[in-house]
């Protein structure tokens, strides 16, 4: 809503040829620093099962690269549910390993630090996962389980000629069936030739939304902007739980956030010693060609 | 008490109207010749003075009206009598402004409030030629803009919904018109706005900062008048006259904005069908019943409506529509010359409706309040020295935070977040007493209830957010909990000599209504929501002291106030709360406190040529939450250490004037971010380079000041043509004058080229020049 009006009182003032902006000078003290850990694991896709650190650094340091942490110790521990109670397995705890120790990697990812990635770790549905990490003499630790699957169940595509680009313009939607229970979703999108991800951020398009407002039934998800005839669109539903989606969720307007009427947005953590988040996905894919 | 009547006095007493239209002039003067005996007339255009025995030349004065003076005979009866007042500009063809040389600013006890008449408030340089009420009381010294071009207003640290915004008693909740650039109030329906920024008499409340009165026309009893205007973006219309010749009248009034129809001829055709307008319609009408009674109405409704409709996806489209709606019915009746009540049913509504369609899916959203409302006041003047009013005032408040309809897929939308019904009582009592010579106290006591009542359900939640189940179930006449209050209201006047006084206030106001927002601004979707369980009332004390004198036969008037005012169970919400559609919104909220103090200087010159005022204020405003800024106050958003306004206007002949308007504010304070991480990373095998986001980290609220604002703004009036039947007039304005880039908003972007993060500042308007043209016949 707040976007949209952003929208409209700027779209007024260019109408009335009015709003201007000229680049200013401003002076902010240095701010704390903190860790930041981004962990994620997934049932289908070894390739997004990782972890990110890095640390926060002083709002104008000219420094725009990932600011990744080496050097840090990380373990994900699986466990299981004993009553009330969960019971890690640390015979079955695997260290993720920094890949910027891996000969050669600078030449394959260039730019990469900071990430922890290994390949035999093969998480599972409905199971608790414990993430413990030391780095910088800091300890860090967050707990996650990757939710029940929900499936999507049809995409489909409606053509419309574009007159002013004169192409034609196809409106995609796509179905799944949410459940009585409580569901939370995170949706990435991956619009082009390569329908796999390389880490969640790179794909096109990220939506995070949960069922309060449309619960239990047949939900159609309609992408507004249309996609190109030929495009090879890749879905990627997933089901996460309730602290990771209220991170996600927080994520999504902190990242977006601008404008004359924005706020302060912190972050929702679901870790403890760092800002981020360790989050379980429930992953549904769908790759199509859409003609 | 019956010591203190006069056993010879007798009254002389009545009404003070315009000559043409037969409204009632408030705050007119009727004085003895040699200023021993006056009064001022009341909200009724009533006035009541005492006297002994004896033969007396009284002088009637009022703003912009000639002078009247009335030689009576006073025997042993007492005497009713009417004044009819004529307008200075139209009798005398000269649009010179006179003031009244009166010091009612410096004997009578109010202090802490101001007034302007809706002719006033047009003569002022505009933007876009688009007079504004709101726009105009920021210019007065402890009521500060919310920031550029906007309609916001913020009285002595307080936040904008501490402000109670009355049309003709009606409750106005959302009082803007494009998203806060116009206001609700059309001026041509103005007759006149009143603000109370402190010492608040016993007959108001509600709200902890402020109380803005606007009172529309009444409509002329002897002749049929038409006002209007045509600006850049909108243009208004305004009809009156009489429904029988002196004994009631209409007013109707409408305003629309044609943006949307000034910019279709730019647009595509698929474009054609999107736009944004807003209306407003008012209606007034009074009838006198006979000496003792008058009827009046009052109504008003006005919407925005903003629609959207996809250049590319044909199903896609929205309107989103807002507005208010209100109506008063008033009767005035008098008991006899000393005793007379109002009684006055009012009901208000804002809602806002949003529509979405997306093919066959689709669904509406809609949320408001609305408040059934009735008032009863008593006014009773038993001798000199006393000045008694008291009554009481019930509302029904009914609150619809959110009602979602509509069918998406095989899912049928069919969610309300919980209604909240609420009863708010008020009664009162206050008494304007003299004692001797120079003193002079006005004593009141409010004792206020607010009740929350059923039928409601308490819906529990976890710390994530999710609702775990239901709690106690109330029914219709169940009470969920009673907020007493105690609302004791001081006020009084040391008179040093006939020009100079000092006045002291004391005030404790609680607030049962608040605002839910998280920006400054106020947004169509912001929720009013009342106290609770879990939401305490707002509470406020206000101390406020001042200095008042008059130079030069009340040619100038001064003045110094300094003002202290805590205030507690301020509310805000936590950092990243999401407020739209939460059935979870009381758990999204912190309390806190607050705390406002300030110095006021004022200077104006009344009339002549060349009248004006100068208003300086020094003030802080800080608040503190444990939860936001590790515990330590900050500055309030609109904490603003230095202001000055100064506003003069000239005439320099029969056809000519102009006014100047200059202002100066410190930087909103306001909040940056500290440092920021990148997140979320990932690799772009096309671009063959890492993706990630970086997100911002705040550590302090509000430690950061924009730069100062300032501008001066100048506008000229030609009059046109005027003759008794026709008058139009041309308003030049041309706001900014010197191309001050005031800022509006800072945003960052990094630069990849030069590796920096890069500051940008918005600012709106650059110079602004502008023309009306505004016509009456």
């Amino acid at each position: 809503m707040k976007q949209l009006l952003n929208y409209l009182i700027l779209g007024l003032n260019m109408l009335l040829l009015t709003a201007c902006e000229k680049e200013i000078t401003v002076d902010l003290p240095p701010g704390k620093a903190s860790l930041v850990v981004e962990a994620s694991i997934n049932q289908q896709f070894p390739n997004l099962n990782y972890v990110y650190i890095s640390r926060t650094i002083d709002y104008f340091n000219p420094d725009l690269s990932l600011n990744g942490v080496s050097n840090a110790l990380v373990y994900i521990t699986p466990g299981s549910i004993l009553g009330n109670d969960t019971i890690w397995n640390d015979s079955a705890r695997i260290q993720m390993v920094d890949i910027s120790t891996i000969p050669g990697i600078d030449l394959l990812l260039p730019g990469f630090s900071g990430i922890y990635f290994n390949p035999s770790i093969s998480p599972q549905i409905g199971v608790p996962y414990k993430l413990e990490i030391t780095a910088e003499n800091e300890r860090i630790i967050g707990y996650t389980t990757i939710p029940e699957v929900v499936e999507i169940d049809t995409v489909f595509w409606r053509q419309e000629f574009d007159s002013q680009e004169g192409d034609t313009d196809m409106y995609v939607t796509f179905e799944f069936t949410d459940g009585p229970n409580q569901n939370n979703y995170r949706l990435a999108i991956q619009n082009g030739f390569n329908p796999y991800l390389l880490g969640w951020g790179s794909a096109s398009q990220f939506r995070t939304f949960d069922d309060a407002f449309l619960n239990d039934g047949v939900r159609p998800y309609s992408f507004f902007r249309p996609f190109n005839f030929g495009d090879t669109l890749s879905l990627y539903l997933t089901s996460v739980g309730r602290k990771e989606y209220l991170f996600w969720e927080s994520f999504a307007r902190a990242a977006n956030n601008g404008g004359p009427f924005a706020t302060p947005i912190s972050v929702k953590s679901n870790i403890q010693g760092a800002i981020g988040s360790f989050t379980g996905y429930g992953v549904s894919f769908r790759s199509v060609i859409i003609k | 008490m019956i010591l203190g009547i006069d056993l010879n006095a007798q009254t002389i007493s009545g009404f003070v109207k315009d000559s043409a239209s037969g409204e009632a002039l408030v705050g007119a003067i009727i004085k003895t010749i040699d200023g021993k005996k006056g009064a001022s007339t009341d909200v009724k255009g009533y006035y009541r003075i005492d006297l002994t025995a004896g033969i007396y030349t009284f002088q009637i004065t009022y703003l912009g009206y000639l002078t009247q003076q009335r030689t009576i005979t006073v025997s042993t009866q007492n005497i009713s009598l009417n004044f009819s007042l004529s307008s200075n500009a139209v009798s005398t063809k000269e649009a010179v402004i006179t003031g009244e040389r009166n010091s009612k600013n410096v004997t009578s006890t109010e202090m802490s409030r101001v007034e302007l008449s809706g002719e006033q408030v047009k003569t002022l340089p505009v933007i876009f030629g688009e007079p504004d009420v709101l726009k105009a009381i920021t210019l007065l010294p402890g009521i500060k803009s919310g920031g550029e071009g906007g309609t916001g207003f913020y009285v002595r640290g307080g936040g904008p919904d501490q402000n109670l915004i009355l049309m003709d008693d009606a409750v106005i909740y959302n009082a803007s018109h494009l998203l806060g650039f116009l206001s609700v109030f059309n001026t041509d329906a103005v007759r006149n706005i009143e603000v109370i920024k402190g010492g608040m008499p016993a007959n108001y409340g509600g709200r902890l900062s402020s109380i803005l009165n606007v009172n529309l026309r009444e409509g002329d009893e002897q002749k049929y008048k038409v006002n209007g205007g045509i600006g850049l973006i909108s243009s208004r219309i305004m009809a009156e006259g009489p429904i029988q010749k002196g004994k009631s009248a209409f007013m109707v009034a409408a305003r629309r904005t044609y943006i949307d129809a000034l910019v279709k001829p730019f647009l595509t055709e698929e474009q054609k069908s999107n736009g944004y307008y807003f209306y407003d319609f008012n209606a007034k009408a009074h009838i006198h019943l006979n000496e003792k009674n008058k009827l009046s109405f009052s109504g008003y409704y006005g919407r925005d409506i903003f629609n959207f409709k996809s250049p590319t996806n044909q199903l896609v489209k929205f309107q989103i529509g807002w507005g208010n709606a209100a109506a008063s019915l008033k009767w005035f009746h008098s008991f006899n010359k000393k005793f007379y009540s109002n009684t006055i049913f009012i009901y208000n509504r804002y809602d806002l409706n949003n529509k979405f369609e997306f093919g066959e899916n689709g669904f509406q959203i809609s949320s408001g309040v609305e408040d059934l409302n009735i008032k009863q006041d008593f006014y009773f003047t038993p001798n000199k020295k006393h000045s008694i009013k008291f009554g009481g005032q019930y509302i029904y408040h009914t609150f619809k935070p959110g009602i979602a309809t509509g069918q998406v897929g095989t899912i049928t939308i069919n969610e309300t977040i919980n209604k909240q019904y609420a009863h708010e009582w008020a009664f009162y009592a206050m008494d304007e007493f003299k004692l001797g010579n120079r003193f002079t106290f006005n004593a009141g006591i409010r004792a206020v209830f607010f009740t929350q009542v059923g039928p409601y359900t308490e819906r529990i939640f976890d710390s994530e957010g999710l609702e775990i189940g239901q709690g106690k179930t109330y029914d219709k006449s169940d009470v969920i909990i009673t907020y007493p209050g105690l609302e004791p209201r001081l006020a009084g006047t040391y008179l040093i000599n006939s020009n100079t006084s000092v006045k002291a206030s004391f005030t404790r106001t609680y607030q049962f209504l608040h605002l839910a927002t998280t920006s400054g601004a106020q947004f169509p979707a912001d929720l009013w929501v009342p106290s609770s369980k879990l939401v305490k009332p707002q509470l406020a004390y206000q101390y406020a002291l001042g200095v008042f004198k008059n130079f030069n036969e009340n040619l100038y008037e001064t003045s110094i106030e300094a003002y202290y005012k805590p205030m507690y169970n301020q509310i805000e919400f936590k950092p990243g709360a999401n407020l739209f559609f939460n059935q979870n919104l009381e758990n999204e909220m912190i309390f806190g406190e607050g705390l406002s103090y300030g110095v006021e200087l004022f200077a104006k010159k009344k009339f002549g040529k060349l009248t004006g005022w100068i208003g300086y204020t020094w003030s802080k405003s800080t608040r503190q939450f444990d939860e936001i800024n590790q515990g330590k106050p900050y500055f309030f958003r609109y904490d603003r250490t230095h202001d000055i306004s100064l506003v003069a206007s000239y005439q320099f002949n029969k056809k000519w004037s102009g006014t100047l308007v200059f202002v100066y504010g410190t930087g909103n304070a306001t909040t940056l971010p500290t440092s920021r991480f990148a997140y979320s990373p990932g690799y772009d095998l096309i671009d063959n380079e890492p993706k990630y986001s970086f997100i911002d980290v705040y550590d302090k609220i509000n430690d950061f000041r924009l730069p100062a604002y300032h501008r001066m703004d100048v506008s000229f009036t030609y009059l046109q043509k005027q003759t008794q039947k026709f008058e139009s007039s041309w308003n030049f304005s041309i706001y900014n004058l010197y191309n001050r880039a005031n800022p509006y908003f800072i945003y960052f972007v990094p630069d990849l080229e030069e590796l920096r993060i890069k500051a940008y500042m918005v600012y709106l308007f650059p110079i602004l020049p502008s023309v009306a043209w505004n016509f009456k016949f």
